[in-house]
This record gives C-alpha cells, structure tokens and sequence, in this order.
C-alpha cells in the first residue's frame, strides 16, 4: 500500500518536473512554425497553428547571420576545448603525482579564480586585445580560459586521483619518462576523465557571452550567445524567426546531452561531492 | 608513494602557470592598478593612467603654429599703426621664443616642474597676447576672438595626472546606485538560491528512490543548464511578453499579477521574472549535485535505522542531512557565487531594468566601464564585488566549515 502510494508520487513529481523543464522549448518550438499573425493577437495562446509555415526557418537560415555564428562558435568552442584540454591534463597530472612545495597555494590560486567575478578581467582584456587589434578575431579563445581551465583542472584532479599509482610505478621502474608515463600509460586510463571536460569545457565555451559581446562586436565575428541575444534588438518583434534561430542552435546541445548525460553528471559533481 | 618534483616535471604545469599569470593574474593586478585613477577611455586627457602629468607633442606644435599665424595675419593689419606693429612684433617674438623653448618636449610622461613651466609660460604669452588685442583696439583684426581658443586648446597640451588614490573607493559611500545594486544581487540571490536548494534537495530526493527512467530525467535535467543562459533569457522574455508571453497570460488568468505586462515592466514583476528563469535553469544542476552527494551514502545507515524504529521523518533529519551537509555546503556555495556574479541572464532578459529595478552589480560595472565608458570606477565597482565574493566564500568555509579544497 505504502509502495503504491510512494511510486505514484514519484510520477507525479517526475511528470510536473519535465513539464516545467520542457515547456519553454516546446512553447519555442511551436512558436517557430507559426506565421506571424498566429504569433500576435488572438492566436498567440493557441498551441496548434492553421498555418504552420517553415518560412520563418527560411529567414533565419538566409539572411541573419545565424548560420556564420554557429561556424564562429564551433571554431571558437572547438579550439578552447583543444588547448585546455592539454594544458589542464598536465597540470593536473603533475599536481596529483608529484610533491611541490606550491601545491596547495596552486590549487588555492585556481579555486580563486573559478570564484572571481567575470567581469573583472573584461576591462584589461579589452584593452589588451584594443592595442593589439585582436578585437573581432578568434584570439577571444585565449581569455575564455578564465572560465574554463579552473573546472578543468579540477575534474582531471579528480579523475588522475581515481587511477591507482601502481601502474604508473611499474611504467617508471620500466624506465619510462614522465611525459612517456603520461602519454602511453596514464592517458589510455584518464581518457574518460579527459573526454568528460572536453564535453563540459565545450559547453562552458559554447555559453559563453560576456567575452564575445565586448570583444567581439563585428556581426561576422560573434558567437551563438551573442548573436541570439543580438535579434531581439535586431527586430523587435520577429519572434518567428527568434524562435526558429532558438531551435536551429538549441537542438546540437541537447542532442550532445542526451548522448553524453551520463558523462557530463560524473563530471559536474566530482568537484563537488565528497566520497 | 608520490615522487617529489625535479624541473622535468614542473614543465607539465608552466602552460597552466603561464595562462593563468597572462589572462586571470595580470587582468586582476591591472584592474586593482584602475581603481587609483580617474580613468575615462572617451576622454582625451584621461585616457591613460599617469602618475605625472603628460604632454602631448603634437597638440603644442598644431597650435603654437596656429598662434603664429593668427597673430602673422593681424600683424599685417597692425602694420600702418606704428605702436600696435611693435607690440605685435614682440608677442610674435615671443610667440616664436615659447614655441623654441617647449619644441624639444617629447610626447608623454613629463615632470612635475616642466609641467608647471609650461602652464606658467603659456600663462604669460596668453596674458600678453590678451593685453595687446585689448591696448590697440580695432575692428579689423580677424583674430582677435580665435587666439584666446587657441590658448584654450593648446593648454590641452598637458594632461595632468589622473591619480587619484583613494578617492575612488571613497565614492563608493556616497553612490546610492551601487547600493541599490548591491540590494538587488543580494536579494536575488538569497531568494533564488533558497528556492533551488529547496526544490532541488525534493527532487534530488525523489531521483534517489528512482528505479526506471532516471537517464531521462538526467538527461532533461541537464538541458537547461546547457542551453546558454543568454538564449534561455531571451526564450523567457519571449514568454513573459506582455503582449505575447503565454506565461504572462498564464500568471494573469492565475491572478499571479494584475495585467500580462506586469512581468516585464513593473520592477518588482522584472525582479521575480528574473529569479524564475534562474530556478528553472539551475534547480535541476543543483538536484543533480544533492543526488550524487545522496548516493555516496551508506544504504547500510538507512537499513538499521529503520531496524531501529526510526520513521521518515527522523531518518531524513538524523541520517540524511548531516551526511548530505558537505555536499549542501559545497553546493550551495558555488550556486551562491555564481548567483552573485549574474551578468547574462539579466542583460539580455531585462537590461537591469525596468528603471534599475534588476540592476544588479556586474551589470552596473559593465554600464559604467563600457556605457560610459569610466574603466576607473567600473573596476572599483567591479572590486567591490570581488571583496562580497570572497567574504561570501571565506563564510561557508570558515563559519560553515565547507571543504572546498580535499586535496592532499
């Protein structure tokens, strides 16, 4: 009877909550099929349109820009997962195998940094990139480090700490370097680990906007953020084509989450959880 | 047994070193170094920091030649007035000896006694120049109005130091609007940060009885924290459209608000409309970082104490949330800090309006470092939040006894 009654309410519990996740895409969703005067008036409210029309799909994808920003954010995500990737493997290799006298002060440093307030470096960093005209280019993937290497960093903490050092002392006693180690011993095993923050810190690049917004200002050069949160102001009201320009960009995401869910929570929460 | 490190190994974190020092260090230390100054980009003789004044090489010669020449062509007039021709021929002479004396001056940082050198010898030749026009009278000079612009402008020549000390952080007590926004980021964080841990702790709860479906639930817990917050901002303006927004609608025939446009365009209606879109999108992260913290958990505890006798109730209060503490803790910190820094969500949802009513503080640093353009101040404002941070931080971990750093 209890059991019953308990099962009903995880349902229950479960059925509101993915229906509070899910309306807003759904309500985009339907949005984006309807002719603007279904998307005004009296026909706002209604789910199903008379008229569903692709012609808003077909506006987006011409002429606004959209489809240039989803290259701009593929290049820009892609390369900052690349070279935080390498950067933060090593670094968190050595940090949790070796003994130095920095560490903690490192791992103190990092956490700081993942703390700060984003804002802090726009100002300096939009003066360095004004001075060397680095403005409107993908040189804005050198700063979305900030963002990135902290949680990086950490996650690979986490996962080199999950991988016995027994191996790693045959390998040496073998005569292998320590970059050999690495690279033909430990990265085979770390490469779970690496490929959850090269997911997460795809993402974390994918989202970012501050950056791109003050540095890159140029139509061509922005990013999906930016370029999204751009047509609102852009016209106003078109939410037929903010909608369709919303799905466009919103499917590749949640496709990667669906795939990759499982890997993506393992990551998220093991800076965070204490075992 | 860990190995201790020689330099071989200590080439595995210079990149990390490196990139940190570069894009988080060095940006840090120079946006502290902007508070001392009055630093404005959009003008001229501020736009650079400097301790000592600086001078501008070109603007001394475009309009020390403009003096010459003005007082060349009025001179030319003044030539059949004996007395008039030889007072402009000495301030010309005079014109020609300053010009002579400051010519050697480079562009840049000068001392405090060039400075003062400068200012007191364009003084002078103005005060001569001024006493000429006015000793010999006569309509015919075209000049006679120009040349006291021109020593306007080529005072310009120095900029003096924008140094300002403390004065910067002084202004923080008289600004009310930094105030105003420090009460909105506070609010807006307590209350959205209260309700997810609140919401999200229920149905991390319910997650951990889970038997099926828990990968659709996880994965369509993870959807909204994927999406950018800037395009999920821009979904929820578009439900909460006066006009349009089917929330709007939805919160009106509810009686939630008194008329569809009151989410948007009332401060407090903007305000909640801001926590909401911030539960819907972090709710489900924080659920997920509560399951994991609850599936760490002995199910042996839970076995004997219901063993004990012990009920719902008295199980979630005994067992459950002392051993979920470190995990709530932790959390719950990082959901406040990311909280406190909220800069997309609300710039593109509300633009901190209406009326200042969302503005928060890393909204208002960003209007004033780049709507008006005063990196000076904007790092003071953007200080102060750093120092709100760190307080929050050193709280849970001091206070609260939250273990951030579980390295060995």
């Amino acid at each position: 009877m209890m059991k019953k009654a308990e099962n009903t309410i995880f349902y229950l519990v479960t059925a509101v909550f993915l229906v509070i996740i899910l309306f807003p895409f759904f309500w985009i969703l339907i949005t984006s099929f309807k002719p603007s005067s279904e998307i005004f008036g009296a026909g706002a409210f209604r789910v199903f349109s008379d008229h569903s029309t692709l012609r808003n799909y077909g506006a987006v994808l011409t002429g606004k820009n959209i489809l240039s920003s989803i290259k701009n954010s593929l290049v820009v995500s892609a390369t900052t997962t690349l070279y935080v990737i390498v950067v933060a493997t090593m670094a968190a290799y050595a940090i949790s195998r070796f003994h130095f006298r920095f560490k903690n002060i490192l791992l103190g440093l990092i956490l700081v940094i993942s703390m700060f307030p984003q804002m802090i470096i726009v100002g300096p960093v939009f003066n360095l990139f004004t001075s060397l005209h680095w403005t409107n280019s993908y040189f804005i993937v050198l700063p979305y480090s900030t963002i990135t290497i902290p949680m990086a960093v950490w996650i690979m903490v986490a996962h080199f700490g999950k991988i016995p050092l027994s191996i790693e002392e045959s390998a040496r006693i073998d005569g292998a370097s320590a970059f050999r180690t690495l690279w033909s011993v430990v990265f085979p095993l770390a490469a779970p680990g690496v490929f959850t923050t090269a997911i997460i810190t795809f993402i974390a690049a994918w989202n970012e906007y501050l950056l791109t917004a003050t540095l890159n200002t140029e139509i061509s050069m922005q990013t999906v953020p930016v370029a999204i949160s751009f047509l609102r102001t852009q016209f106003q009201i078109l939410w037929g084509e903010v909608a369709a320009a919303t799905v466009i960009v919103t499917i590749p995401t949640m496709i990667i989450v669906l795939i990759f869910q499982k890997r993506i929570v393992s990551g998220l929460v093991s800076g965070a959880v204490k075992e | 047994m860990k190995k201790k490190m020689t330099f071989k190994e200590f080439l595995f974190i210079v990149p990390l070193l490196v990139i940190i020092a570069v894009f988080s260090i060095w940006p840090i230390l120079t946006s502290f170094s902007y508070t001392f100054f009055d630093y404005q980009l959009n003008n001229a003789q501020k736009s650079k920091l400097s301790f000592s004044g600086s001078f501008s090489a070109d603007n001394f010669k475009e309009n020390s030649e403009y003096i010459k020449i003005f007082l060349n062509d009025d001179a030319a007039v003044a030539a059949k007035d004996g007395a008039a021709a030889k007072d402009f021929a000495a301030a010309l002479s005079d014109t020609e000896a300053y010009t002579k004396r400051f010519s050697a001056l480079q562009s840049g940082k000068i001392s405090a006694q060039q400075s003062s050198d400068f200012t007191a010898a364009t003084a002078g030749l103005q005060a001569e120049v001024e006493a000429l026009y006015k000793n010999h009278p006569n309509a015919e000079y075209a000049n006679a109005e120009s040349l006291p612009k021109i020593f306007e402008e080529i005072n310009k020549a120095i900029a003096p130091s924008n140094f300002i000390g403390l004065q910067g952080y002084q202004k923080i007590f008289s600004d009310s609007r930094l105030f105003a926004a420090l009460g909105h980021t506070v609010y807006f964080t307590l209350i959205s940060v209260f309700i997810e841990f609140i919401l999200g702790l229920g149905l991390a709860l319910v997650m951990n009885r889970a038997i099926r479906g828990i990968g659709i639930i996880r994965a369509n817990a993870l959807i909204p924290w994927a999406i950018p917050t800037a395009v999920s901002a821009l979904i929820w303006s578009y439900l909460y459209d006066g006009s349009n927004g089917i929330i709007s609608h939805i919160f009106a025939e509810m009686g939630l608000i008194s008329e569809p446009g009151a989410m948007l365009l009332t401060g407090p209606g903007a305000m909640s409309a801001t926590i909401l879109t911030d539960v819907w999108k972090t709710t489900p992260y924080m659920a997920l970082l509560l399951l994991a913290g609850l599936q760490v958990i002995d199910k042996g505890l839970y076995e004997s104490s219901a063993i004990d006798g012990a009920n719902r109730i008295q199980t979630f209060f005994k067992i459950t949330l002392p051993l979920l503490k470190p995990s709530i803790l932790v959390a719950v910190l990082f959901r406040m800090l990311d909280a406190f820094r909220v800069y997309d969500l609300i710039a593109v949802l509300t633009g901190g309006g209406p009326g200042g009513s969302t503005e928060t503080l890393s909204v208002y640093a960003y209007k004033t470092m780049f709507s008006q353009t005063n990196f000076g101040y904007g790092a003071v404002v953007v200080m102060f939040m750093f120092v709100c941070v760190l307080v929050i931080a050193a709280l849970f971990v001091k206070v609260l006894g939250a273990n951030i750093l579980s390295s060995d």
